[in-house]
Order: structure tokens, then sequence, then C-alpha cells
């Protein structure tokens, strides 16, 4: 033994294929002893789902011992992308598909999980206990360069008797594709149409110059951005609650289609998706922003499971199906036990009757 | 027989490199031709990137199905990278010279390996890894401390001259680059300087040179042709960064730098931030467009090592062997 070990230690090379194979060897049962009797399914996209999937996969697995279920976060597009190409069975996206893709890709299945919002946030050094009044039109100028200073006369008029400084804004927007920069920008496209018709809405948009804007990646970049930058201001999923909080960071109250400036808690959120169940279609596919009603928060957003009606077959269809059924179910994967964890709302009666339907008809 | 089949099975072996080569360039080029016919030169030329309302029904334009209002011009990514890069040489060269230096002429025999083993292994961390310490450390230095001082010592400069910004941005992911660029120019010259023989050495010193003199006179210009390789081997890291550079540029969209404090976006670290967004397009053109930015980027290196080629007259002397 001691030779066979001098031996390899004077030949690199032969030792590191040692290890190589070695590896290889041990790791090659390890996955294939799971994939013999065990349905695989991948789920993979939103970063913001994936803490939920998260907690589910785990308790869900325990329970159902002849599931796997590999968990990715890696973005709502690639989320999308992978279900369609059948690489995932579980896409996650923070946004639904348009209808230029759905009319490519039509088996495929939109399904609310949860319901999530986004706070504005702002580091304003004295004044993020405050919670400022900020409307669409203000937060747009804001991004497209046109208010420049905390004290123009625009924030002034909704905030009166607050003393604002005369220090330049620093808008932080995310540099990655990502769901909350599809939310946010739809609600500055819906409510000030200038925005609307110069940049519109999307997870990645071509955002107006401003001079001392920066971009960041990910939510956490977006904490950690607007703490390192006294005046900057910041769209935040509402996940990273503790996050925002441990920052310091202020907390706006936005402007909502009625004109009332609210936070988000679980009162106002659950207002604004109340105000849209009626509308939601048969394939749920709807914009929460922006939302009618006098108690509505106007930046919340259903999260999907980007789902193919066909799966590649019936062991793989029903898996699938049953996940997704327990997740949205009010006793198990919608229970507070999960969604307070990540400040998601769970859906109302109505909507997981759509979701429902909408996993049943996987095959 | 024998040598035969070693030589046809090494000729096999040889020639995967360049053929994997002309593949990608193959593939980049086919992959995105729609989108090098429907982005034409302004594709160069423009700084307006926009993947166009990907919500509403696409538009045909000259015969190509594209997003309503979809414009990509990648004139800030060109410059963002390019510049990034450059400084990242300015500073990294200098400090590589001097420490290829002082490990083949400054340091006890004994003791070389050990220290160009650290060398080595800085050239071997991963390049997350020095994004994550940019972000955490350098980031705030460089927004309260560094760029403050350095808008004060050289304002006169344009350039230097603030709004010193908020860290994120060139200055940033240059000294981040250079950082990462300095083991691997730092390696390639000390070994070169190892290289030359003894005789050389003693004929300069016997000619009355001093110890500084013989290293800058007589062996670095022996080993002229390593230096440029290597530093050109730099450059070409620096180009293609992408992780580090994304979590330090800053994102700038639709804007040139107009200081070293400002943010920028490079090629590269712009291509992985796109994707994601790119892939929800049912036209296919916003993705095309990014396999566009590959190809412009691939033969941005390819430019580069033809001219550090034809520098160090490269390609003469593989003629002559």
């Amino acid at each position: 033994m001691k030779k066979y070990l001098s031996k390899l230690g004077s030949k690199p090379i032969a030792c590191l294929c040692a290890a190589a194979v070695t590896l290889l060897g041990v790791a090659g049962p390890m996955m294939g002893a799971q994939a013999a009797d065990k349905v695989n399914l991948l789920e993979t996209g939103s970063t913001l789902l994936y803490p939920l999937f998260n907690l589910w996969v785990p308790d869900y697995t325990r329970a159902h011992p002849d599931v796997r279920i590999t968990t990715q976060g890696t973005g709502s597009g690639t989320g999308i992308a992978q279900a369609i190409a059948g690489i995932a069975q579980i896409g996650a996206s923070d946004a639904y598909m348009s209808d230029g893709q759905m009319k490519q890709s039509p088996d495929i299945l939109n399904i609310p999980l949860a319901i999530s919002a986004q706070t504005v946030n702002y580091n304003i050094p004295g004044l993020n206990k405050t919670h400022l009044k900020l409307d669409g039109p203000v937060l747009a100028g804001i991004y497209s360069g046109h208010i420049q200073y905390w004290n123009d006369a625009a924030i002034r008029k909704l905030n009166p008797g607050i003393k604002l400084p005369h220090q330049m804004i620093i808008p932080i927007h995310r540099t990655d594709g990502s769901g909350d920069t599809f939310i946010f920008s739809q609600y500055l496209a819906f409510s000030t149409p200038s925005w609307n018709n110069s940049v519109g809405y999307g997870t990645s948009i071509s955002w107006p110059a401003v001079r001392g804007g920066i971009g960041a990646i990910g939510n956490p970049g977006m904490v950690q951005a607007s703490q390192q930058n006294p005046y900057s201001i910041a769209y935040i999923g509402v996940s990273f609650h503790a996050e925002i909080a441990k920052a310091g960071l202020g907390t706006a109250r936005l402007e909502n289609r009625a004109g009332r400036f609210l936070l988000p808690n679980p009162r106002t959120v659950g207002a604004a998706a109340a105000e849209l169940v009626a509308k939601t279609p048969a394939d749920e596919r709807i914009s929460l922003i922006f939302a009618p009603g006098e108690e509505s928060y106007p930046i919340i957003n259903y999260e999907y499971a980007i789902v193919n009606q066909r799966q590649a077959n019936t062991r793989v269809a029903t898996a699938v199906r049953e996940f997704l059924l327990w997740a949205v179910d009010h006793r198990y994967g919608n229970a507070p036990k999960y969604l307070n964890q990540v400040n998601f709302i769970p859906l109302p009666a109505r909507i997981s009757e759509l979701s429902i339907k909408q996993i049943k008809s996987i095959h | 027989m024998k040598i035969s089949i070693f030589r046809l099975v090494l000729l096999c072996l040889t020639s995967l490199i360049p053929v994997a080569l002309l593949a990608i360039l193959i593939f980049l080029t086919h992959y995105s031709w729609s989108a090098i016919l429907f982005n034409g030169v302004h594709f160069l030329l423009g700084k307006t990137w926009s993947l166009g309302n990907l919500y509403a029904n696409p538009v045909m334009v000259h015969g190509l199905s594209v997003p309503v209002g979809a414009n990509y011009g990648i004139l800030v990514f060109i410059m963002g990278t390019l510049v990034s890069s450059l400084i990242a040489l300015l500073l990294a060269v200098p400090v590589s010279l001097g420490v290829a230096i002082f490990l083949a002429e400054g340091v006890p025999p004994g003791s070389r390996p050990v220290l160009s083993l650290i060398v080595e292994l800085l050239a071997g961390v991963p390049s997350v890894v020095y994004g994550l310490w940019g972000f955490a450390v350098l980031i705030p230095f460089v927004a309260h401390h560094l760029a403050p001082d350095l808008a004060h010592l050289l304002g006169f400069i344009p350039f230097f001259a603030g709004p010193v910004g908020s860290g994120y941005g060139l200055l940033s992911s240059s000294l981040v680059l250079a950082l990462m660029v300095v083991p691997v120019i730092t390696a390639t010259v000390s070994e070169a300087l190892q290289g030359i023989s003894r005789e050389a050495k003693e004929a300069a010193y016997a000619l009355g040179a001093m110890r500084f003199e013989v290293v800058w006179k007589a062996m670095l210009p022996m080993i002229r042709t390593s230096l440029i390789g290597a530093i050109i081997l730099g450059l070409g890291r620096a180009l293609g960064e992408t992780m580090a550079v994304l979590m330090l540029s800053g994102g700038a969209l639709n804007y040139l730098p107009n200081n070293i404090y400002s943010p920028i976006s490079t090629m590269a670290s712009f291509i992985a931030s796109q994707l994601d967004s790119a892939l929800g397009d049912p036209t296919g053109m916003a993705v095309r467009s990014l396999a566009e930015i590959a190809l412009v980027l691939f033969l941005i290196a390819v430019i580069v090592n033809v001219i550090a080629r034809l520098l160090t007259g490269g390609f003469g002397r593989a003629v002559h062997n």
C-alpha cells in the first residue's frame, strides 16, 4: 500500500486521474440508485419563488418519498424557456407569458401559486423612519432623470410638512432580468402614460440614462446598494422585508389607482387581489398591478408555475399534478407556515379553484 | 507503421483546436445571422439597447419579425469592455513587471518556488471570489475614500473630475480586473526572465552594467516577445471577464462613461445579465442579438491576438521555424 501511494505521489497526473475515478465511482451509484425507482422533477426559474420552493420541497418529499424534486434559482425567463423546452417540469416565474409566447407554445400553463408584493425603499438619512408618499409619475420622473433632487417640487407636493434634503437622488435598478423589474415598470407604465410610451415594461427594460443611477444584481444587491448609498431609491421584493428592515431603509407609501397612499400589508395586498379575482381569466395570465379599489396596494403579482400540459409520461404528469395541488392547497403549501416566511399572500379561494382546474389538466 | 498511427492520432487531436475555434465562429455567425441583417452597422455605433415591448404583438421589419421598439446598439458595452480592460492593464503591467523581476532576480532561488506558487494560486482563484470581495470591500472603499481622494488630487484632468458616484463603475471594475490580470502576466514574465541564460546576464555585468541596468536594458528586451504575449494573455482575461465585472460595474445602459467613476457595462457581463429576459422574446431576435455581441467579442479577441503577433513578429518566426 505504501509503495503504491509513493508511486502515485511521483506521478501527479496518475494521482489526479485516480481521484477523479474514485469520485465518479462514489457519485455515480449515489445518483443512479435514486433515479431507479423515483420520479425526478426539476423546478427552475424565479429567484423570488426559489426560497418558497426550498421550504416546500423538503416537507413534500418527506411525505412523498417516491418523488425527488430538484430546485434551481435561475431567473424567470430561464424558467419559462426550460419549461417550454421540456428540460424543467416546473418553471417558476414572476411574470406571466406574453401572447406571442403563448402562440408559439399553446400547451404551456401559467399557474399562480401565491401572491407577492413589492416595496419602494429609500435611504435618506434622518427620514428612513418616515413613510414618504410617492406616486407613479414621480417614480417615473426619478427613473427617467427628470426629477433629480429629493426636494423637487413634485416630491414636496406629495409630502407637505416634511423637510426634504437638496441631494441628488440615486435611482437603483436591477441589472439582471427580474420579475421585480417587470412589476415595477408595469406600475410606472400603467400610472404614467409618458413612461408607457417611451420605456414600457418588461423583465429587463431600456432604462433611461440617469447620471449617478446604478444597476445592482438580485434583491440582495438592491438592499446592499441602497444601504451603501445615501439618498438612493430602490424597488425590492417583499420577501426581503427582514433584510430591508435590517439595512434601516425607508419604505414608501405608494399611490394606488384610487389616489390613496398605502403600505403593503396582508390587508392592502389582499384587497388588491380581491379586486382582480373576478377579472382573472381561465388561463390566469393577468397583471395585478395598479388595481382599482380604495384599499388596494398598487404593486402585487401572481407568482407562477409554468408547466407543460403534456408531460413526458403519466408517472411524471401525476407527480407534477400532485405536487402542485399540494402547493396551492391552503392546508399544505399555501398555509401561513410557509408563506409567512417569505411574506407571500395565499391565493384567494376562486383563484385556487382556477389554478386547481389548470393543474388537473396536466397529463 | 506504429509511428504513423501515432502521428495520425496526434494530428486528429491537434486539429481539434482549430476546428473547435472555427465551429464557434460558424455557429455564432449562423445563429446571429438574422440579427446581423436586422441590426446592420447601427449595432456597433448605437448607444441604445432596448428589447422592445415583449408583451405586444411583434412587427415585421425588412421581412424579419421583431418586438415593437426593439433597438440593439452596443457601443456602450464595447466602450465599457475596452476602457475597463485598458485601465486594468495600465495598472497591472507595472505591478506585474515589478513582481516578476523580484521573483526572478530579487529572491534567493530556494524560496522562489514558494513565492511563484502563491502568484500562481492567485491566478487560479475563481473570478466570482474577486467579484464578491470587490462588492463587499472594494466598493465601499472606492465610494468613501479612493474616488473622493482621486477627484481631489487629479480633478484638474476631466476624466478624473467628479461627480465621484457610488463606487459601482469603471474604477472598481478596472481595479478588480487588474488584480485578476497581475498573476497571469507575472507568472509568464517571471518564467521568461528565469529562462535567460546565465552567460547573457554575465555578459551584461561584464560590460559594467548595474543590476538595474542588467534587468532593464539587457533582460527585458530579451524577453520582449514573452512580455507582449503575457500582456495579451492578461488582456484576454480582462476582455472576457464576466462575473466579477457584473457585480461591480453598475450596469450602465444607454450612456457612455464620462469619467472614471461612471457606471459601465461590458459585453461579457451584459450577455450574462440580459440572457434571462432575452429568452422571453417570442421572435428570438433578442437572443440572436446577444449572440451577435458574443461574435463581436470573439472578433475583438482575435484582432487583439493578431496585433500582438504582428508586434512580436510571431508570424514571421513561425514560418522560419
